[in-house]
């Protein structure tokens, strides 16, 4: 009975397992079919479109690294570096701390907390193409209502969007404006994670809630704070729906000086029809993202607590 | 209840997903089983979708089997989107075609080659139309598009503003001597707060300063497109004197018209006088009509000169039903629907016996001036790479236009960066 009987115990369970395999398959094929068609396979043409001279039509001729030695001559890859790196370093870190402050009151005990969430979290699912719109009329230097509030101090307003200095910096608040409920939101849910026994012990030994927030908070939360890093790096370094919405390619004389490297990669791809040498620039973005990423990775062992 | 609601969303939006995957795979056929084809016809400017839908009723009126739908994509991404759909083979079967777009169209293997039809069909294109349109849509000896409108440009003038100030209305034959003097005036007399003579923007070129540069003896674009004509005495001696009007104070500085568009202005009351193509009529008459008026460019070095630039209806070479799609370009060409185009008064139809239509459909103001235009008139200079040559021009002409580089300077650097673009195209 031995042998026989436990073959067919073997083969029952398998069979359930199939079962189970199929029902989990079938669970996740929506977003893997999606994720297969929409992401996989147009980064595998990407790459191979790197190597090709591509023109508007997706007729590709292949021509070695030629895009990538065409790239390391490009008259505005510094200056589109320097924009993207300058709008991650400020857009980032500001826009963490004024979404960890945020989170901590939503924590707390204040009234129409609700209210509060809901507005701050507005932007988050506002177009970004409207905000976008609504932004470049506070802007304007002519009819803006920045202009008009300044005005009331007696200070004399500007062309914020279409004047070099300032243009990058205006794109940057609106960054960090629309990507604060939501990091806050995340945050937030990190904080209620956080058992209440630990304030109440810091309370009962003295601990004001200054000293809570930077000895308990900070570190417990730690996880979610690296998360929401990551995550707005990788986009603070992808930064493009804003940029395009609010400063005009054609006609904002700003342009130039805020030319992000996904910008670059635009134009060639989209205005000049240089697909080929716009998918080096995209995979030239993708190895330095990639670089920050594993850096990060590394480096939250020193300051990341998983338990 | 809480679970069962649940799972029932669950299985409510796996159906709707799964519905779309579906519906995404499942193709247009355009062809039904009774030998009905439905024509898709792709246009970017939404005043001009009604009257095209007309014509497209008037052709179904003959030919009950033949349906047109037209597609609206806005300007600005209409280019994007032809690209993709073209690449994918599912471009629209008519496409609304400009000159800057059809060499590289026609280059790829977009667009039907239409030199048969037209000879096969009464259309007689070289007759009928004017030669600069017809030479436009013309690549390497074969004809692929057929001419539906043109444009060519005027100054429009704000009555109220011109009367507030007591200066006199611009006059037929007057000269940019003349034109900058009335700019002139017009400020001496005192305007009002953010009110201006006029508005010359860097990129607004096709209304200024390049027909200034062709009757000056200058080019942008040499002969067969071999070299950049920027770098020209001649071409330089003739922007001055328009950049001039903007570093005298006499438009708006470059940021303002970044911040807000002349043409808004125009139409705020905001210019007095401001160049314009015919095809902003219909926009000016929201919020000004019977305010305006309009007149002739001013001569520049004694000559009239202007330029030309229309659009065009192609077929793609894709398309599933190319007889059909071949025989409704053609009929767009036609007496018929050019008519149905030119009374419509949202633009000057191509063929030259349905010109006067659209003067006629505009009581309100004389639009006689940009048919007699036409005789002096050279087509835009365009090439493959244009969009990029405007970027190198974009580049320098923006210090320039903010007095921070001189004209020279700008234009010396625009020869010296566009002729390596060039001779890349050319080699190819």
């Amino acid at each position: 009975m031995s042998k026989a009987n436990t073959k067919a115990v073997k083969k029952k369970a398998t069979r359930r397992q199939k079962k189970d395999w199929v029902a989990g398959y079938l669970f996740i094929a929506p977003v893997t079919i999606g994720l297969f068609i929409f992401y996989v396979f147009p980064f595998l043409q990407n790459f191979w479109f790197s190597f090709n001279d591509v023109n508007k039509f997706n007729m590709a001729t292949f021509n070695g690294i030629e895009n990538y030695k065409q790239l390391f001559h490009e008259p505005d890859l510094l200056l589109a570096l320097k924009n993207t790196f300058l709008y991650a370093i400020i857009t980032v870190p500001i826009g963490l701390i004024i979404s960890l402050v945020l989170a901590s009151f939503m924590n707390s005990k204040i009234k129409g907390k609700g209210l509060y969430r809901t507005i701050y979290f507005l932007p988050s699912v506002t177009m970004a193409a409207a905000v976008a719109l609504v932004w470049k009329l506070i802007f304007n230097g002519d009819y803006g209502i920045l202009n008009e509030i300044l005005g009331v101090f007696g200070i004399e307003g500007q062309s914020w969007l279409t004047n070099p200095d300032t243009a990058l910096f205006c794109v940057m608040l609106v960054g960090i404006w629309s990507g604060a409920g939501y990091n806050m939101i995340i945050l937030l849910a990190g904080m209620q994670g956080v058992s209440k026994s630990y304030y109440e012990a810091a309370e009962i030994d003295g601990a004001g809630p200054v000293q809570r927030f930077f000895k308990i908070t900070i570190p417990l939360v730690s996880p979610t704070i690296f998360f929401v890093t990551i995550t707005g790096l990788i986009g603070a370094f992808q930064v493009f729906d804003t940029l395009y919405m609010m400063i005009d390619m054609d006609k904002n004389p700003a342009f130039n000086a805020v030319k992000t490297v996904n910008v670059l990669f635009y134009q060639n791809a989209f205005v000049y029809g240089y697909k080929g040498y716009a998918a080096a620039i995209s995979i030239f973005m993708f190895v330095i993202i990639m670089i920050i990423t594993v850096f990060q990775l590394w480096g939250q062992k020193k300051w990341v607590n998983y338990d | 209840m809480r679970k069962n609601l649940k799972r029932l969303t669950a299985v409510g939006l796996t159906a709707v997903l799964g519905a779309g995957l579906l519906a995404g795979c499942g193709g247009k056929d355009g062809e039904s089983k009774d030998g009905k084809v439905e024509l898709v016809m792709s246009v970017w400017d939404s005043d001009q979708q009604p009257v095209m839908e007309k014509m497209a009723e008037a052709y179904n009126k003959e030919h009950p089997n033949v349906t047109v739908k037209t597609q609206l994509t806005t300007w600005s991404e209409y280019w994007t989107k032809l690209e993709a759909s073209a690449t994918g083979g599912s471009a629209p079967d008519i496409i609304t075609m400009n000159v800057l777009h059809v060499e590289e169209y026609a280059d790829a293997g977009i667009l039907m080659d239409l030199t048969e039809a037209e000879a096969e069909s009464d259309l007689k294109i070289n007759e009928n139309f004017p030669a600069p349109l017809v030479d436009g849509y013309t690549v390497d000896g074969k004809l692929y598009g057929i001419p539906k409108d043109f444009d060519t440009n005027a100054v429009f003038y704000n009555k109220e503003i011109f009367d507030k100030a007591g200066v006199a209305y611009p006059q037929d034959g007057w000269t940019f001597e003349d034109f900058r003097k009335t700019c002139e005036d017009l400020q001496a007399a005192g305007l009002g707060e953010g009110v201006y003579p006029t508005a010359i923007n860097r990129n607004s070129g096709q209304t200024t300063y390049i027909s200034s540069v062709f009757a000056n003896g200058g080019y942008l674009l040499s002969e067969g497109n071999e070299k950049s004509g920027w770098g020209e005495q001649a071409t330089i001696d003739a922007v001055q004197p328009w950049l001039d009007l903007v570093l005298d104070g006499l438009s708006p500085t470059l940021q303002q018209m970044a911040d807000t568009d002349p043409d808004a202005m125009f139409q705020g009351g905001q210019l007095a006088m401001y160049f314009s193509g015919n095809y902003m009529i219909t926009s000016y008459n929201n919020t000004l009509e019977g305010k305006y008026g309009i007149a002739k460019r001013p001569t520049f070095n004694g000559k009239d000169t202007d330029i030309i630039n229309g659009l065009a209806f192609s077929v793609s070479a894709n398309t599933k039903h190319p007889e059909e799609a071949k025989d409704f370009a053609l009929w767009l060409g036609s007496e018929e629907a050019q008519k149905i185009q030119g009374e419509s008064g949202v633009c000057i139809s191509a063929r030259n016996d349905c010109q006067q239509y659209f003067v006629d459909a505009h009581d309100e103001v004389d639009c006689q001036v940009f048919l007699d235009n036409v005789a002096n008139a050279e087509l835009l200079p365009h090439c493959k790479v244009t969009s990029e040559l405007s970027q190198v021009e974009k580049k320098y002409l923006e210090p320039a236009w903010k007095g921070e580089i001189s004209l020279e300077e700008a234009c010396k650097n625009i020869a010296k960066e566009q002729d390596p673009i060039l001779e890349k195209m050319n080699s190819k």
